[in-house]
C-alpha cells in the first residue's frame, strides 16, 4: 500500500518531510519494476543534489537505473544498511528501505510533488498509455 | 654456417624470439640474468593470475549458499598453500621453457648481457667471469622493472613493489596501494579478498585511466562494492616512518591514510641503462626506450629490440609477437608489427578485455563513430553464473561501419575480447559481427548484441516507448 503521509515524484521516488529534512526512497511501483535490487551506489554525506536530477544509481538483476531526487539540498545521511542488504529496498521501500535524508535548500519544492491519490492516478494513466 | 643470433633477455619477448629463430635454423644464444620467462612468468602475469585463481575459489566458497551449496564451518584460506601453488605453477612453466630451449638446441647463458660492440655481446656471470659472444644478429629483450620513487622507503616488506606483493609473504591489515592502474587494481582485488582493508590512491581522475571511461566506471563501482576505498586526483607526498607498525601517508589533497603496508605501482622503468647501448652505437629515447621501426629494427643494422624496451604497448603478448617479427626479419624474413588489433586483458573482478580505439580517443582524433552497448545483466548466461555486472561496447566507424574498437568489462572478458580482435584484424563491419550467430547461452552473445546495438537493433534491451 502506498502511504498517504508522503509526497511522490513522477520518477517514482518519495519524500517524507520532517522540518528541513526530507527522507527519500523509491516507490513500491519502482522496486517492482526493477526486480531484485543488488546494489545501491549510495551518495556520500554533504553531496549536493538538485531536484529532478540523479541522486544515485541502483543496480537490480534487470537494469542499472538512476534514482531522481524530488528535492534540492545536501545529503545529510545515507542509509548504510543498504550497502550490505540492498534487498531491504524491495522488502520495505517506504520504511527501512529509505535511501538518504536530505537537508532541503528549497522546501517549497515539496509543493510541486504529488499526493498519494495523484500518484496512483498518474500510475494508472501511465499504464493506459 | 648458420646465422649466430644472440638474444639479451629470456622474457616473453626474448624466449619466443629464440624459439622462432631456432625454427628458422639460426644458432641461438640467450643471455638471461635471472630466470627464463622474465617478469611475465616470475613476477607478473602468471603468478598474479594464479593468486587470482585462489581468491576466486575463495569468493566462490564464500558465495556458495547463493548456489544452494552448504559448506560446514568457516571458509578459510591457507596463505602458505596459496603461495606454494603459485610457486609450483611458475616452476612448471619455467621447466617448460627450458625444455623447449633444449629441444631446439638453444644455448642459455646465465649472466648479465651488455654490448661490447655492434656484434659482440658480453655476458657477466654472477662470479664475475665474462663470456663474449660474437653475433651476426642481436635482439634486445631486457624488459622492465617496477618504477620506484626515491621519496618512498622501499624495504620489500612494508613498502613494496609488485615484485614483492606477488610473493604474498603476509596479508596486511591495511594496505595502501599507490597507483590505480592495471597492477594496482588487480592487487586491490587480490588483497581485499584475502581480508586486507585496501585504499587505492590515483593521481588521475579515475581508476584505469587508460581504459574506456565506461569500463573504468564499472571497475570503480565494483571496487566500491568490494569496500575498497578509491581516492582519485591525488598523489602520496610522503610516507611517514612506522609507529608501532603503522605508517601514515600524506596525500596531495591534505588527507592522510594509515597503513601497515604500502604497494607502489606507479608504472615501470625500462631495463636499458646497463646495456652499454652507446658501445654499439644504439640510440635511446628519454625514458631509455630503444626506438624501432615496424620490423623491430633499431638504428643499427642487425640489431633488433622487442618488448617493453621498445616503449610501445607494455604487454607480454606484444613482446612475444615482436619477438617473432624480429627473429623472422633477422633471418631474412619480411614481417611487420601491427598494433591495431592487439587485445589487452586486465584481471580485475570482473575482468576487462579491450582492443582498438576507445570512444574518447575517437572523439579526440575527430573520427566519427557509432557505439553499441549491451549490459551483462541482459544475458541469460550471466544470470546462471551470477555474474551480471558488466558491459559490452562495440565501436564502429560511422561511415563504413567497420569495427574500430571493442571494450568489454565483465566475466571472461579476457577470453571474449578475441572475437573483437579478429573483427578488427579482418576489417569486419558491426553489421557482420551482429549477423554472426552466437551460441546460446554464452557470454559471447553480448558481443553480437552490442554489435547490433550500433544500429539500435539489439534484441534484449527495452525499446523506446512509442508515443
Amino acid at each position: 500500500m502506498n502511504p498517504d503521509d508522503i509526497k511522490y515524484h513522477r520518477e517514482h521516488a518519495w519524500v517524507r518531510v520532517e522540518g528541513k529534512h526530507a527522507t527519500i526512497g523509491i516507490t513500491d511501483f519502482a522496486q517492482q519494476q526493477l526486480g531484485d535490487i543488488v546494489y545501491v551506489d549510495l551518495p556520500e554525506t554533504d553531496t549536493e543534489v538538485d531536484a529532478d536530477s540523479e541522486l544515485c544509481e541502483i543496480e537490480s538483476t534487470k537494469a542499472t537505473s538512476p534514482v531522481v531526487s524530488p528535492v534540492s539540498g545536501t545529503v545529510h545521511e545515507a542509509n548504510d544498511d543498504l550497502a550490505d542488504s540492498p534487498e531491504i529496498m524491495n522488502e520495505d521501500p517506504y520504511g527501512n528501505g529509505w535511501i538518504v535524508v536530505i537537508t532541503m535548500s528549497d522546501p517549497s519544492e515539496v509543493n510541486d510533488l504529488m499526493s498519494r491519490d495523484e500518484y496512483e492516478k498518474f500510475l494508472k494513466e501511465e499504464e493506459e498509455r | 654456417m648458420p646465422t649466430r643470433l644472440t638474444i639479451i633477455g629470456a622474457g616473453p619477448g626474448g624466449y619466443v624470439a629464440a624459439i622462432r629463430a631456432a625454427q628458422r635454423g639460426a644458432q641461438v644464444t640467450v643471455v638471461e640474468e635471472s630466470e627464463v620467462g622474465g617478469t611475465c612468468l616470475n613476477w607478473g602475469c602468471i603468478p598474479t593470475k594464479t593468486l587470482i585463481a585462489s581468491t576466486e575459489a575463495l569468493e566462490q566458497a564464500r558465495n556458495a549458499a547463493e548456489f544452494g551449496i552448504e559448506l560446514n564451518g568457516e571458509v578459510r584460506y591457507n596463505l602458505d598453500r596459496i603461495r606454494e601453488r603459485k610457486d609450483r605453477v611458475v616452476e612448471t612453466q619455467i621447466k617448460g621453457i627450458r625444455a623447449l630451449f633444449k629441444s631446439r638446441g638453444i644455448t642459455l647463458i646465465h649472466g648479465k648481457g651488455s654490448f661490447l660492440s655492434e656484434d659482440v655481446v658480453r655476458s657477466v656471470q654472477k662470479d664475475g667471469t665474462t663470456q663474449d659472444i660474437r653475433s651476426d644478429r642481436i635482439i634486445i629483450a631486457t624488459g622492465s622493472r617496477p618504477a620506484r620513487m626515491a621519496a618512498f622507503p622501499f624495504d620489500g616488506r612494508t613498502v613494496m613493489t609488485s615484485d614483492d606483493a606477488v610473493q604474498l609473504k603476509s596479508v596486511p591489515q591495511h594496505l595502501l596501494i599507490i597507483g590505480a592502474g592495471v597492477i594496482g587494481c588487480e592487487f586491490a582485488f587480490i588483497y581485499r579478498s584475502l581480508g586486507s582493508t585496501v585504499t587505492l590512491v590515483e593521481i588521475m581522475p579515475r581508476a584505469l585511466s587508460t581504459e574506456d571511461e565506461d569500463l573504468s566506471g564499472i571497475i570503480e563501482r565494483e571496487l566500491k562494492k568490494a569496500k575498497v576505498t578509491l581516492i582519485t586526483s591525488a598523489s602520496v607526498v610522503t610516507i611517514g616512518t612506522a609507529d608501532e607498525g603503522v605508517m601514515t601517508a600524506s596525500l596531495s589533497n591534505g588527507r592522510e591514510v594509515k597503513a601497515d603496508c604500502v604497494l607502489v605501482s606507479i608504472g615501470r622503468s625500462l631495463n636499458t641503462e646497463n646495456l652499454r647501448l652507446e658501445d654499439a652505437g644504439l640510440a635511446a629515447g628519454k625514458r631509455g626506450e630503444i626506438p624501432v621501426n615496424e620490423k623491430m629494427e633499431t638504428n643499427i643494422p642487425g640489431i633488433y629490440a622487442v618488448g617493453d624496451v621498445t616503449g610501445r604497448m607494455m604487454l607480454a603478448h606484444v613482446a612475444s609477437h615482436q619477438g617473432i617479427v624480429a627473429a623472422d626479419n633477422a633471418l631474412g624474413g619480411d614481417m611487420r608489427m601491427d598494433y591495431a588489433s592487439v587485445p589487452a586483458a586486465i584481471f580485475t573482478r570482473p575482468e576487462i578485455g579491450s582492443v582498438g580505439i576507445r570512444e574518447q580517443q575517437a572523439r579526440e582524433q575527430g573520427i566519427a563513430v557509432k557505439t553499441g552497448r549491451f549490459p551483462y545483466r541482459a544475458l541469460g548466461k550471466a544470470h546462471t553464473t551470477g555474474e551480471i555486472a558488466g558491459l559490452f561496447k562495440v565501436i564502429a566507424d560511422a561511415v563504413t561501419d567497420r569495427v574500430l574498437g571493442v571494450h568489454i568489462c565483465g566475466a571472461r572478458a579476457s577470453d571474449l575480447i578475441h572475437e573483437g580482435a579478429l573483427a578488427i584484424r579482418m576489417g569486419a563491419t558491426a553489421q557482420q559481427l551482429g549477423d554472426m550467430v552466437h551460441a546460446h547461452p554464452t557470454f559471447a552473445e553480448g558481443i553480437g548484441e552490442a554489435a547490433e546495438d550500433v544500429l539500435g537493433m539489439a534484441i534484449h534491451v527495452p525499446g523506446e516507448r512509442r508515443e
